[in-house]
């Protein structure tokens, strides 16, 4: 669920900055890329936030959400490193578009994710 | 009076033939050039390209090459790097934004041909022997360029290659 959200908030985000910019990355970034890579980015999440609450029980949870957003974080450089073929124009913008998107997985799952809390 | 029209023709024929001689010299840059450089990580290409071709196989001693590049054009695929490169501390765009190549003597060689002359970059100049094919209206040439040669150094990057691979192919039309 997570992962389509994100992939959701990752395509209108990339609609947007291509009507503002009017510079076409859909070679690299386009929705079928951006489904597949929230889609596992959030799998991995789940099967992360699985681990850590067998491991930690109740606290779990809590440390789950600190690694995510530390990681989160942690891969801005990803976006900010990566070499893109020569063929794609105005490569200083591709940042602008793609740094923003790292944060949208864990921010989907925080989002919903009291849907899924038994009280 | 035959005599006298045959002998104007004669001197027009001539003299049209010379014309269209002088002009032959003369190639337009077309779209679909490439200035790539190699020097493992960063890689790239450079557009821009700007210049006078003159060049007939026929007569090498007419030919010459004096081409531009925009420094502020190169493109390594990283916007970070991109503007690194542009920086003071490596090609300084602001203060040398361009580089320039003036040929001084294009000769035939065994593989095809080069062309002597002077490669000003980074506010230093320094001759050099470009070697070149041409056929197709494609001039092709690849070579090697010692950016320490050209005070293209900031000092930080030790294990960046100081050699590095240059290959240019340039499609030209009358």
């Amino acid at each position: 669920m997570a992962g389509i959200l994100a992939a959701l908030a990752a395509n209108i985000y990339n609609q947007i900055y291509f009507f503002a910019t009017e510079i076409d990355y859909s070679n690299i970034i386009n929705w079928g890329s951006l489904l597949s890579l929230n889609l596992i980015i959030s799998l991995l999440a789940g099967l992360l936030y699985w681990l850590l609450t067998t491991l930690f029980k109740s606290r779990g949870a809590i440390v789950f959400n600190f690694v995510y957003s530390v990681g989160s974080f942690a891969c801005v450089i990803i976006p900010i490193a990566i070499t893109l073929p020569l063929t794609t124009p105005n490569p200083e913008l591709f940042p602008g578009l793609t740094v923003p998107m790292v944060f949208f997985p864990v921010i989907a799952w925080m989002t919903i994710d009291p849907l899924f809390k038994k009280n | 009076m035959k005599k006298q029209i045959y002998l104007l023709a004669s001197v027009a024929l001539m003299m049209g033939s010379a014309f269209a001689f002088v002009q032959s010299l003369d190639w337009k840059i077309a779209e679909g050039y490439a200035v790539k450089f190699e020097a493992g990580d960063p890689s790239g290409e450079f557009s821009g390209l700007k210049g006078i071709i003159k060049f007939d196989e026929k007569n090498l001693a007419a030919s010459q090459f004096s081409v531009t590049i925009e420094v502020a054009s190169i493109n390594t695929g990283n916007g970070m790097k991109n503007t690194h490169a542009k920086s003071a501390n490596w090609f300084d765009a602001e203060k040398y934004p361009t580089i320039a190549f003036t040929s001084s003597a294009i000769s035939k060689t065994a593989t095809g041909f080069e062309a002597k002359g002077t490669l000003e970059m980074h506010g230093v100049k320094k001759e050099i022997v470009l070697p070149f094919t041409f056929s197709n209206s494609t001039f092709s040439a690849n070579m090697e360029v010692n950016r320490m040669d050209f005070n293209i150094d900031d000092g930080k990057h030790p294990k960046m290659s100081p050699t590095i691979k240059v290959s240019i192919t340039v499609p030209v039309t009358k």
